[in-house]
């Protein structure tokens, strides 16, 4: 245990440090309060959920998480250890193939949404990261628990009841991979196809 | 006469094998310590097998149902399914807020349940929330998952369990620990009044309501995985272990003093 306790201790002062480091690295120009950040993305969403619907929707929704989130960095990590092993080109495939899928995928989640609220919580610095938690105030039935993992001036991770989207798209696609000969092209055209449908 | 002493011999024999199983999740738990990494599920193989099964079971039966369920029966009947349900649970969830070291806790839900089976017309009505008495879901998984010491994303070995579902070697055990000291089913089978009547009628509701509740969630992770089965492992092992922190969390002394320090901020 008091093994455990110092290295927490090491890793929150080099997160400290980074964060030192990174902060005037962003500028004054860029909103930099992730509570500030997450708010105006919910309310962004809210907007385009309330006044469009199929391809427009989707488009519009796959403008926020490219100017919101930081696709490379989702998506890169839920390629995990198999980022390295695919060529430049399947890279490049693959981060265009998740941002249609997840623009494809909100844009029908939130479809069957309606007159929710989101609620900011509490704030707090976490692994050279900010978590901003949140509640999903739905019509009926208990509040979702939202969480946002917000690095710099993007988000990089939602956690829904404590289910990571980059945690389950990582073991997602990486079962996949194994069970594909361990490349990453099968995947990729995978992806790519469901994109189309 | 005959009847009882066998039963309670059976009783007796579960209740060993229940032990025996815990001992090897706490002993499987220090030695695989994978962290948050990868889900360790050695019996992929089989649980991929059952799993298609009961797939094939819940898109022929349960989600057919539970979308009737869902869609047909007025909502407040729901709620007071549901509500019965829940407080026929409180018991299991009071037995394991002591073992969570929570007595007052653990007072709560008993006095909910009294509150609730009287006042509350045998749990239909969910009165005593309206008194100020919140209502509390524990059950043995958790238990085991607050005092293991591992990080709680590591439940042992992945199990999926025939038509229950995903579950892991902690919470299966949980699962068989609450069945045991369950008073409903102890009070049902002693008395021998259609054992089986009664507790298939109360588990089959239960997968319905709870079926009814999880269809949108569910249908969602479907349709956006290459490897549902692999992806429904991830969540349900990050949704356990979130339930377990915030668990571990909450009885943390510092934690406990951060955040009435908090709430003293805010007043």
């Amino acid at each position: 245990m008091p093994n455990l306790a110092s290295r927490r201790v090491v890793f929150q002062l080099v997160a400290a440090a980074a964060m030192v480091v990174a902060v005037p690295a962003v500028g004054p120009a860029i909103a930099s309060d992730p509570a500030q950040l997450v708010q105006s993305t919910a309310q962004q969403v809210i907007e385009i959920v309330k006044t469009k619907t199929g391809a427009d929707r989707q488009a519009a929704i796959l403008g926020v998480l490219q100017s919101r989130f930081d696709m490379p960095a989702m998506a890169r990590a839920a390629l995990g250890t198999h980022w390295n092993t695919a060529t430049e080109q399947e890279r490049a495939r693959f981060l265009k193939a998740v941002a249609t899928a997840e623009a494809k995928a909100y844009s029908e989640r939130f479809g069957q949404y309606g007159g929710q609220t989101l609620t900011i919580g509490k704030v707090t610095p976490r692994n050279g990261a900010t978590i901003v938690d949140s509640r999903l105030n739905q019509t009926s039935g208990p509040p979702i628990k939202l969480e946002w993992e917000v690095r710099g001036d993007r988000i990089t991770d939602v956690k829904v009841e404590g289910v990571s989207m980059v945690m389950t798209r990582r073991s997602d696609f990486n079962s996949y991979i194994q069970s594909h000969g361990g490349k990453v092209e099968p995947l990729v055209s995978e992806l790519e196809a469901r994109a189309a449908r | 006469m005959i009847g009882v002493t066998r039963a309670f011999a059976a009783s007796i024999r579960r209740s060993i094998v229940a032990v025996a199983l815990a001992g090897t999740v706490v002993g499987g738990c220090a030695s695989g310590d994978t962290g948050a990494a990868e889900v360790w599920d050695p019996l992929e193989t089989p649980n991929r097998f059952i799993f298609s099964i009961n797939r094939a079971v819940d898109l022929i039966a349960l989600r057919p149902l539970a979308v009737m369920y869902r869609d047909l029966v007025p909502e407040r009947a729901q709620t007071g399914v549901r509500n019965v349900l829940d407080n026929l649970g409180e018991p299991v969830t009071a037995i394991n807020e002591v073992f969570q070291g929570d007595p007052n806790r653990a007072a709560t839900t008993m006095a909910r349940f009294l509150v609730n089976s009287t006042i509350g017309v045998a749990g239909i009505f969910d009165v005593a929330s309206s008194f100020g008495l919140e209502r509390t879901k524990e059950d043995f998984g958790k238990t085991i998952g607050l005092w293991a010491g591992v990080e709680p994303e590591n439940g042992g070995f992945y199990l999926m369990l025939p038509a229950y579902g995903p579950s892991n070697a902690r919470d299966g055990t949980g699962l068989m620990m609450d069945y045991l000291v369950d008073p409903f089913r102890i009070l049902t089978f002693n008395l021998a009044i259609d054992w089986d009547v009664w507790q298939i009628g109360r588990y089959g509701m239960n997968a319905v309501d709870y079926r009814s509740r999880t269809i949108f969630a569910l249908d969602d992770l479907e349709k956006n995985s290459v490897d549902y089965y692999a992806a429904l492992r991830s969540a349900y092992t990050q949704n356990r272990a979130d339930q377990i922190r915030e668990k571990r969390e909450k009885t943390n002394a510092r934690s406990e003093l951060e955040r009435r320090d908090n709430l003293a901020l805010v007043r």
